[in-house]
């Protein structure tokens, strides 16, 4: 479950971050520290994107980093951060980036429910934006938990 | 109706372009299944309709399904007008 995936202490407020790159870096390291994947996800999240095209971007304003299991994920879990300003990543319609997520999963099985409540989450109306302006972790924590509640 | 939903990797954003498909599926009473692929599985895959995000969906240009490019995947209106194009 969703929240199971992404606790309150895996969710900042505010970062700063000057491109996409560092975006992708800064709420990686929130799953390196907490030891759920080695270094080197990270640098394979970031490499998804310039292989693929900013296709992460894949709503308004969000970006959702992860790359494979086998590049480094130990155990499965979510990250997520709420950007100082925004960043454009550029993408053709959804920049820029206001919020951006990163997983990682040790099998593609697991993190489905997760995903599928994660997608509630986003298709709230204005939720982003919402998400957006929450000024700490445990604001942003409480407002996804209600949106899950409630569907 | 068999819809495949896309991505480079098949485990991320194609997985949240399934729940969204499926929900505009149910809204609508329309019947159909969703599954998902990565992009190198997905060109040897038969399907009605793949659902993909653009640069994805260029990259399948050519396939015997109905490529739908999704641009904002939390957008259930833009999920749903595409959908029905094809269906209509």
């Amino acid at each position: 479950m969703l929240l199971d995936l992404l606790p309150e202490e895996r969710i900042a407020t505010k970062v700063k971050a000057e491109n996409w790159r560092e975006v992708g870096r800064k709420v990686g390291e929130i799953l390196l520290r907490d030891n759920l994947v080695e270094d080197r996800y990270i640098d394979a999240m970031i490499k998804s994107l310039e292989d693929n095209g900013p296709y992460i971007v894949m709503a308004k304003g969000v970006a959702i980093f992860h790359a494979r299991p086998e590049d480094g994920v130990k155990k499965t879990g979510m990250s997520l951060i709420t950007l100082d300003a925004p960043v454009e990543f550029g993408h053709e319609s959804n920049d820029p980036v206001k919020v951006a997520f990163a997983f990682g999963s040790i099998n593609n099985e697991q993190h489905v429910e997760a995903m599928s409540q994660l997608m509630t989450v986003l298709m709230e109306d204005e939720s982003i934006d919402k998400i957006y302006a929450k000024d700490t972790s445990s604001e942003v924590f409480d407002y996804i938990s209600q949106i899950i509640s409630n569907n | 109706m068999r819809i495949l939903a896309v991505c480079g990797m098949g485990l991320g954003s194609s997985l949240m372009l399934r729940m969204g498909v499926e929900k505009v599926l149910k809204a609508e009473g329309i019947e159909g299944t969703v599954e998902v692929s990565d992009v190198s599985s997905a060109k040897g895959e038969k399907a009605d309709i793949i659902v993909a995000a653009p640069e994805i969906a260029e990259q399948l240009e050519g396939h015997s399904a109905r490529v739908i490019a999704i641009k904002n995947m939390a957008d259930k209106n833009e999920i749903k007008e595409k959908i029905m194009d094809y269906i209509s």
